[in-house]
């Protein structure tokens, strides 16, 4: 059987809410969003005009505006980690905004690569607390999916006020040099360009590339002459110590010599337009189409609360091309969603919660909540998570879940050891996967499915996730638990007691609430990125289209073989 | 070559592409509604129920139509003209099911049905566009400065309009901005959509298109123009080739930027690029049809090639039959198309039990006539009332035109009104034979 019998989802957005619930979503979203918007703005100005006045004095560009010259024109950068460290102040009352360097993904000659660009407009361009995390973070996904990977090196080292909580331990800084390694190892290419200050351990990260370019401005150095004895009387300056005179002639730690920012930048692209093409056009197996119901419906369609339902094939129908797509065993677990469509003609695979009530198989004429899993559930999800990673089909994980089934019942069946089931085989899949909070992400359920414990690419929030152990109500009643009756009401009658109990809960609450704001998630680089609603298609289209790039480092088979066929026939029954 | 072919529409259509069928040896099934089911054009062929008259339910249903197909055992499907002949998830339904679909990649269809987009890529391919805004107008500001640019008047249209919906001329700078706040509403409420972009209003004008025909090796050849100008509310009555009001040099130049351009975005099989003629002579693209079109038989009449047959060979794999060197085009060919309609009373549908039909004579090769139409047969009210395409074939256009009014002569139908005493009308006026008329009337009526 080798088609995939993709079938028409999705109605349109009149069809499924009145206007004014539409207004509604697409109203309480735009003010999150709104807020995003600001933010990103924020994070972007890094430490605002005067720095972007010194980097120009020098006659350099600013990181940002090296980016926009690097990437093909017209295409977006999607950017990852722009809110590692948003609001900490570290020493001396300092902010990093995006922790000092810019991680994107960016089209150059029609292929994805991984950008790590130091920030040259916060403190020169110095690493900060979490800073070197950030940079390994980027170098895992360039490594997960073989995408070059090109560092824009103006860096001034570390912020030493806080070296402590940047040089040690298993991430610390030295664990880039580490991350180079692994990716040459690996055959990923590397190429480097030194703008300015490359100081100390900095200099090891672009000396393992494949490439490195200098500027006229640019030196790489153990040491800069700040610690040379005598280099003061001596007029000696760091670029006389390690600038290009030096390294392209003398040491050859690097290649090539270019005038200024503009000319390494060209350099670069050349470079990459040297590296094999991408194999998405091999793969894609129709021409990329919108679909059929826009993707800027989203915002309309999902309540910002996360207690309200919405029809989950509506939002595949606005994410998958054409809005087609093919369920793959509807008849079991019901409360999740799992099948095949195309996102720039390339095939993905996805996996959803159905919100609202469904069928419950023990008692057929009774409903249960949706948004959780449950026995079958989880054993869909295993298999068809499986079978994605056998036929080597990307898998998306869109994420509105507040947990597993729990009870006696729950026990009986034994939903510990089939979500272990489930956790094996997510940690053990080798294709690429993609997770997305897209409201609720609690507990076990995050775990599940592929949260970012379970590696995948790229996990991202938007501005309505809530991403916890579980909610603050929930962690209230278990704190107050012998101090309330069965319906989770206080029973002690004393009103001062009562008063103790009830500010003790909302302070729990209070609490839990707080930590799920995403931009919380963000900080603590517990979460990749926080997007728009309008954006994530363009996110997954251009995830899947990474996936596919770079052939020959995973095995990607075509749908005659897919075992994905097989579990449709053994779960449709013999026919 | 498809053994079983499905034909995923009704009447004349299916009945032109079954010809072409019997004589590849190709099995055509006729996917018919209820109201079709005992048409006279079915008989002796096998058909397949697809659902009531509404086509809905049954012409505009692609899951219904794909399964049709495959229960029929038909690899490959025919979506003729109209219904879902321009629907990419039709198309894209019809591949993943394992069913050729006998037309362009279902991308390639998409892009042409979007209308900057498809503007876009044919200005980037060198053909020449109407005047207007690069894209989607961001907002009445800019629609002032795009307009003062391009000069009024100007016609503001919605991206996802149709139907005349989302659509205003403003005449002036008093005008625009009414406009493009009145396109931008009725948009919104119709489509869900406030993308609005504009184009210079060229009125009049004359309607000229070209054959396009290509393979998917990256060939493409034209197969000639023709002028469609005799309308009657955007609906084409008549059609010829070649263009009788065309300057040399701007069809040869227009002719080979439409073959580049097809090539350009990998387009596939049977597609027709239309243009709008102004007055300064020069043609400018207005949209690309990405199907085979109702008059395909005037530009078949002067170059001999089958272009069903040609679709068919192309969907199959092969590669297309003729080079532009061997597209020869002889003469010149007229279309009348025949309504059941009076139009002497609006153009008023007229449905009924046809009680009389004589054909007219083929006039040595001179006259084909395309029809689904036999004595006894009732046009059904829910769909188009076309009941026959007459087209005449001369040396030259007077030539042609009297061989059709010979043939409309001898073409009777009795028990419904038809519009053959316009067409006579029209064929014997001097307005028609001198092309004293454009698109905003109908030359020798009204």
């Amino acid at each position: 059987m080798a088609h995939v019998p993709l079938t028409p989802i999705g109605e349109p957005l009149s069809a499924i809410a009145d206007q004014r619930t539409v207004d509604d979503h697409e109203q309480k979203v735009a003010e999150l969003e709104e807020t995003l918007r600001i933010r990103r703005g924020e994070v972007h100005a890094g430490w605002g005009e005067k720095y972007v006045g010194r980097v120009h004095k020098k006659g350099k560009l600013t990181t940002r505006e090296r980016l926009d010259q690097l990437k093909d024109p017209g295409t977006d950068l999607l950017e990852v980690g722009t809110f590692v460290n948003y609001g900490e102040e570290f020493a001396n009352g300092l902010k990093s905004p995006a922790a000092g360097v810019v991680t994107v993904f960016a089209r150059v000659c029609d292929r994805w690569c991984m950008v790590i660009a130091n920030d040259n407009t916060v403190a020169s361009g110095a690493w900060w607390p979490r800073t070197p995390e950030k940079i390994e973070r980027a170098q895992t996904m360039a490594l997960r999916l073989r995408l070059p990977t090109i560092y824009l090196v103006d860096c001034s080292g570390l912020f030493l006020p806080e070296q402590s909580r940047s040089f040690p331990g298993a991430k610390g800084a030295g664990h880039i040099f580490k991350m180079n390694s692994v990716l040459s190892a690996n055959g990923v290419p590397q190429i480097a360009g030194v703008f300015g200050d490359c100081i100390a351990g900095g200099g090891y990260m672009p000396l393992i590339s494949d490439r490195v370019y200098m500027t006229e401005q640019a030196y790489m150095v153990i040491a800069g002459a700040a610690l040379i004895k005598g280099a003061k009387s001596q007029k000696i300056t760091s670029l006389d110590i390690g600038g290009p005179e030096v390294h392209v002639h003398q040491s050859g730690c690097a290649d090539v010599r270019v005038p200024d920012d503009e000319h390494l930048l060209a350099c670069v692209r050349r470079d990459v337009a040297n590296l094999p093409s991408s194999g998405a056009g091999f793969y894609r197996t129709a021409g990329a189409i919108a679909p059929l119901y826009p993707d800027r419906e989203i915002a309309g369609l999902l309540p910002v609360d996360h207690r309200e339902s919405f029809d989950a094939m509506q939002l595949l129908a606005r994410l998958c091309d054409q809005s087609l797509f093919w369920e793959v065993m509807p008849e079991a677990g019901e409360e999740i969603i799992c099948g095949v469509g195309r996102l720039g003609g390339l095939y993905a695979g996805f996996v959803l919660n159905r919100q609202g009530l469904v069928g419950n198989p023990e008692h057929p004429k009774q409903q249960r909540p949706a948004g959780i899993l449950y026995r079958a559930g989880i054993a869909k999800v295993s298999a068809f998570s499986r079978a994605c990673n056998a036929d080597g089909i990307p898998l998306i994980w869109l994420q509105d879940i507040s947990g597993f089934d729990i009870g006696a019942e729950a026990e009986r069946q034994g939903l510990l050891a089939y979500g272990s089931s489930l956790i094996y085989t997510n940690s053990t899949n080798d294709v690429p996967m993609f997770t997305v909070l897209l409201r609720k992400a609690s507990g076990a359920g995050y775990y599940a499915m592929a949260g970012l414990p379970y590696d995948p690419v790229i996990q991202l929030s938007t501005t309505l996730s809530r991403l916890s152990v579980m909610e603050g109500r929930t962690l209230a009643i278990a704190t107050y638990n012998t101090k309330l009756d069965d319906d989770f009401e206080i029973t002690s009658t004393d009103p001062e007691e009562r008063k103790a109990i009830e500010d003790g809960m909302r302070d729990v609450e209070r609490r839990i609430e707080a930590d799920m704001d995403p931009y919380v998630s963000a900080r603590r680089q517990d979460t990749d990125e926080i997007i728009a609603l309008g954006e994530l298609r363009r996110w997954l289209v251009a995830a899947t289209e990474m996936s596919y790039q770079s052939i020959g480092h995973r095995r990607i088979k075509n749908p005659r073989i897919w075992s994905l066929h097989d579990l449709r026939e053994l779960v449709g029954g013999v026919r | 070559m498809f053994r079983r072919l499905f034909v995923a529409n009704r009447g004349e259509v299916a009945a032109r592409v079954a010809r072409t069928c019997d004589q590849l040896g190709v099995t055509p099934v006729f996917g018919v509604s209820e109201a079709d089911a005992n048409a006279p054009y079915t008989i002796d062929r096998e058909t397949v129920v697809l659902g009531p008259a509404r086509s809905a339910e049954s012409y505009l249903d692609p899951v219904r139509i794909v399964q049709a197909a495959v229960q029929s055992r038909c690899t490959a499907v025919h979506p003729g003209w109209g219904f879902l002949a321009e629907n990419p998830r039709f198309a894209s339904l019809c591949e993943l099911h394992g069913v050729t679909f006998v037309g362009p990649p279902a991308n390639v269809m998409h892009l042409m049905g979007q209308k900057t987009p498809a503007k876009k890529a044919m200005g980037a391919a060198g053909l020449t566009l109407i005047p207007g805004s690069d894209g989607v107008l961001a907002d009445a500001d800019e629609a002032a400065r795009v307009a003062d640019e391009i000069g009024y008047p100007v016609l503001i249209k919605a991206e996802a309009g149709g139907g005349g919906r989302g659509m205003r001329i403003a005449r002036s700078t008093d005008e625009i901005r009414s406009a493009f706040d009145d396109a931008t509403n009725e948009s919104r409420v119709a489509f869900g959509d406030t993308r609005v972009y504009m184009e210079k209003l060229i009125e009049g004008g004359r309607h000229i298109e070209i054959q396009l025909m290509s393979d998917t090796f990256g060939n493409a050849v034209h197969i000639g123009e023709r002028d469609c100008t005799v309308q009657r509310n955007h609906q084409k009555l008549i059609e010829e080739s070649p263009a009788p009001v065309l300057d040399a040099e701007e069809r040869a130049r227009t002719l080979e930027a439409a073959v580049t351009a097809t090539a350009s975005i990998g387009y596939v099989g049977a597609g027709t690029m239309e243009f709008l003629l102004d007055d300064n002579g020069v043609l400018r693209f207005m949209e690309m049809n990405t199907r085979l079109q109702v008059e395909h038989c005037v530009s078949e009449m002067r170059s001999g090639i089958d272009l069903v047959a040609e679709q068919l060979r192309v969907a199959a794999g092969c590669k297309l039959s003729v080079s532009q060197d061997d597209v020869s085009l002889n003469g010149h060919a007229i279309e009348c198309r025949i309504n059941a309609e009076d139009p002497t009373n609006g153009f008023r549908p007229s449905p009924g039990t046809i009680t009389r039909w004589d054909l007219p004579g083929d006039r040595d090769g001179a006259i084909r006539v395309d029809t689904h139409v036999a004595a006894g047969y009732t046009v059904p009210p829910h769909y188009d009332s076309l009941l026959c395409k007459v087209i005449a074939h001369g040396a030259t256009r007077d030539d042609a035109c009297d061989h059709m009014i010979a043939a409309l002569e001898q073409l009777v139908c009795e028990g419904v009104d038809t519009t053959i005493p316009m067409h006579l009308q029209i064929m014997r006026s001097d307005a028609f034979r001198k092309n004293d008329y454009d698109t905003s009337s109908i030359p020798g009526w009204e």
